[in-house]
């Protein structure tokens, strides 16, 4: 790949994409100083990490309970659009995906926002801390029942969660350590009428030591914690998730090389986020299915389209990716979802809406308009251009007098197989 | 207006090609499962006993095999079977201390030893026409207490081996003539990973009030269209953008043929209820439709009560027990209840003893039901005994994959091709 290809796969892949003019300024910048600005922007001078909700109100309105959510989302969407620090927030939206704790269980704002942040500021961050937090973070309590779960009645949902889904995989234990965890993980309460705070109340806890994963001793949520970090199938199974999620389908060995520095490195995300990043722009990945929201928000960042939020969230959830609102505990769903009729159709209508909400002076309306296909596929962060197929079906396109040029040409690029790919 | 042929021409280039496209689809799904290193045996299902409170027996529909359809819903998350088919059994309510549904509001069956929830009762009707029966003790042997774990074993129907197909899914590659339909299988509600063939596609609908090409005014919609379908072909050598390219024509034709199920206002939809009418309601029209749809998948979601189960399966049994009833109501308005088998599945059952928070944990038996022309209704087949659990759980008595074999043989076969073996029929179905 060249410089502005390999920058495009960062853009695309590890970022939101691109708005016109950045694919030239990144080229001049360089790969390398780009994928650094991506890993340590603090160290690189960018901009200090800010909170989508930095500025959000909570109020009380009991006449339109959704209005708030609604906000907090469009908030979501229009820092991802902007944010100086995409890698960061490509990384705690994989997170989320990750831990897939969802609103419609939370059911309070405030603690599903602090949830978020948490993901987003300790994204890159130790995992065995970021799991130790998750474990007793006010969300995570509610979502998975820890909030509920007492000695005398231990709830199993978070214990075979943490390990099923969060860090071992299916296979690497057993219901003896559900049942082990479930117990040593007791005793924590979400005051709901005192802010969603989290406290530890002694007398719903058990602290019979507990045999977990091997490990004796175990009756708290640090010896939890640290049993199961400890585990050995800990690097490859995280290693594993992250590098499909950026890569796509890549080699076992590149695979077995990232848990071994994973693991070599104490479970700091970084390095092996770097060693990802680098692996992509030498090549060593497969093309991806884009999810409805990277697709709509690098769609969004090319053709400064204005869309109204609420419309922005209604296409996300008929797409099948509300964000706050994974479907269940495993995350979103994968590429077959993404390929589904139901996705393709809400695309190819969303498209329709993108580029007539476009500003008459875009570059990427102004390229449609005068048929300048390369330059259009290279405004959309595809600079080796669209495959052939894409060409001749644009070309072929008439412009309707009731629209203003390009506008047909240019949805018909959004919605185009080739955009649905990165 | 695009004819149904004009689009099947438009798509006849991809159409050639899905053998390829089906598996790597199949592969994209099956990514994230890890290898198992068991090999495939062919099993015969345990004897299970049969709990029948009447003879009563339906007339066997003599419907020619081909005009069937089969209407499968899923309950995702494990529903608790032990408060939806309720045993006559005090050793059910000492477990259930604050879960146990009041003996003043259940729906009694006949002279079984099992009520319904109350949330359940408008499916007395249909028990009491003998067209509804219930399923209890129902597992796979070898699923797991994991959600994803287990799901994959019911939807693949395979518990010794990972499988890429879904056993409805090779239903469709086993009686597959010509080119794939997309409209043969179709999933309401989000995908389902049962209708997973080789070569055999099908259409996931996941909001039905959504499933439309929409244009902006001004444009010229049909040329649109037009030019987003030649994005698709000729298929691109990179397999992914191949993979983006099959949808679209799928896509095109599903939308345009189903326009009607979502757009007729002769009745009215608008108004039918919470989400999981509008689906049951859908099925319905697009069987009346007669478009040679044969198996239609229903996603429900939410029976992972592991807190607040009393009042939240309440809903979710009211919300199901309702769209059930739309749907059976519809298809005899339709004259088509004759041809339709609906039988509901949930990944596993849920413990027998409650837990702290108003819930319970994950188990093993569960529950189903079955409805239709050819069921052996107003009877509990299978086995419940809690004085015999399985580490604490209900212990599964009937392997599902016998009800599989019922329902396959029910659709023609060839059952135990499918199945990868001979599981016992024990009469949920007329043979």
């Amino acid at each position: 790949m060249d410089t502005r290809s390999e920058v495009a796969w960062l853009a695309r892949r590890a970022g939101w994409g691109l708005a016109p003019g950045e694919l030239d300024d990144l080229t001049a910048q360089g790969t390398t100083s780009v994928l650094e600005g991506m890993i340590s922007p603090d160290l690189n001078g960018v901009s200090a990490s800010v909170s989508p909700w930095a500025e959000f109100v909570v109020v009380e309105d009991k006449e339109n309970p959704g209005a708030q959510g609604l906000e907090a989302l469009s908030l979501w969407l229009e820092h991802l659009a902007v944010t100086q620090r995409p890698f960061e927030d490509a990384l705690g939206w994989f997170w989320h995906d990750h831990f897939a704790v969802s609103a419609s269980v939370v059911k309070d704002l405030p603690t599903m926002i602090r949830h978020l942040d948490l993901l987003r500021t300790e994204s890159m961050g130790n995992f065995r801390e970021l799991i130790r937090k998750v474990t007793v973070d006010a969300a995570m309590l509610v979502f998975l029942d820890g909030a509920t779960s007492t000695g005398t009645s231990p709830n199993e949902n978070y214990g075979r969660e943490l390990q099923e889904l969060y860090t071992l995989g299916i296979g690497n234990y057993t219901e003896q350590d559900v049942r082990a965890a479930a117990i040593a993980l007791t005793g924590y309460v979400v005051r709901r009428r005192d802010g969603w705070n989290v406290q530890y109340i002694p007398n719903r806890h058990d602290d019979t030591p507990q045999t977990f994963l091997g490990v004796q001793g175990v009756h708290d949520v640090d010896t939890v914690v640290d049993a199961a970090l400890d585990h050995p199938a800990v690097p490859g199974f995280i290693a594993a998730k992250m590098a499909r999620f950026f890569l796509g389908d890549v080699s076992s060995d590149v695979i077995d090389d990232l848990a071994d520095l994973f693991s070599a490195e104490s479970l700091e995300i970084r390095p092996m986020a770097r060693a990802i990043l680098e692996a992509g722009v030498a090549g060593e990945s497969s093309p991806i299915v884009l999810a409805p929201l990277p697709w709509l928000i690098q769609a969004v960042k090319a053709t400064g389209a204005v869309i109204e939020p609420e419309r922005a969230v209604t296409i996300l959830r008929h797409m099948g990716q509300q964000p706050g609102q994974p479907p269940n505990v495993a995350g979103y769903p994968g590429a077959a979802a993404w390929l589904s009729s139901s996705t393709t159709a809400l695309r190819f209508s969303a498209s329709g809406v993108l580029a007539a909400r476009t500003p008459e002076n875009a570059p990427t309306l102004q390229a449609a308009a005068e048929s300048r296909w390369d330059d259009l596929a290279d405004l959309l962060v595809r600079p080796e251009g669209f495959s052939q197929s894409t060409i001749d079906a644009l070309s072929e396109l008439s412009q309707p007098v009731g629209l203003r040029p390009g506008e047909s040409r240019l949805a018909l690029a959004l919605a185009s197989p080739d955009l649905l790919i990165a | 207006m695009l004819s149904r042929r004009k689009f099947l021409g438009a798509a006849g280039g991809v159409a050639g090609a899905t053998a390829v496209g089906g598996g790597a689809w199949a592969a994209l799904i099956r990514d994230s499962v890890e290898e198992s290193a068991s090999t495939p045996t062919s099993t015969t299902a345990r004897p299970a006993t049969t709990t029948t409170s009447t003879t009563t027996q339906p007339p066997t529909t003599s419907l020619p095999v081909g005009n069937r359809v089969l209407v499968l819903v899923q309950m995702a998350g494990g529903n608790d079977g032990l408060n939806t088919l309720i045993p006559a059994s005090g050793l059910y309510r000492d477990a259930r201390p604050t879960l146990a549904i009041p003996e003043s509001e259940l729906v009694e069956l006949g002279d079984t030893d099992f009520s319904l929830h109350p949330s359940l009762a408008p499916l007395s009707r249909w028990w009491n026409l003998g067209s509804l029966a219930a399923v209890d003790g129902v597992g796979i042997p070898l699923q797991s207490r994991s959600h994803f774990k287990s799901m994959d074993t019911w939807w693949s129907g395979v518990a010794e081996a990972v499988s890429t197909t879904g056993w409805l899914g090779r239903w469709l590659d086993a009686t597959l003539t010509g080119d794939p339909d997309p409209l043969r299988a179709i999933a309401l509600g989000g995908g389902a990973p049962a209708l997973i063939g080789e070569q055999s596609l099908a259409t996931v609908i996941r909001s039905p009030q959504a499933f439309q090409l929409q244009t902006t005014p001004g444009t010229d919609s049909e040329a649109l269209i037009q030019a987003f379908l030649s994005t698709a072909s000729p298929l691109n050598a990179d397999p992914y953008l191949a993979l983006a390219q099959q949808a679209i024509p799928t896509t095109v034709e599903s939308v345009e043929l189903l326009s009607q199920v979502f757009s007729d206002s002769s009745d009215d939809t608008s108004d039918a209820g919470r989400g999981p009418e509008v689906l049951f309601r859908s099925a319905a029209r697009i069987i009346d439709l007669g478009l040679g749809t044969q198996v239609i998948t229903i996603g429900l979601d939410g029976y992972d009560t592991h807190a607040d189960q009393l009042s939240r399966q309440s809903n979710l049994l009211e919300d199901l027990s309702a769209g059930i009833a739309a749907f059976m109501e519809q298809i005899e308005v339709d004259g088509h209840a004759d041809e339709v088998t609906l039988m509901t599945t949930s990944e596993f059952g849920r413990r027998v003893v409650e837990n702290g928070s108003g819930g319970t944990d994950h188990g093993q038996g569960g529950v189903q039901f079955v409805m239709g022309p050819s069921v052996n209704g107003r009877a509990v087949h299978g086995d419940l005994d809690l004085t015999d659990l399985a580490d604490g759980d209900v212990r599964t008595t009937v392997d599902e994959r016998s009800i599989y074999a019922e329902v396959l043989d029910w659709l023609g076969g060839p059952t135990d091709d499918i199945l990868d073996g001979a599981y016992e029929r024990i009469g949920v179905l007329a043979a």
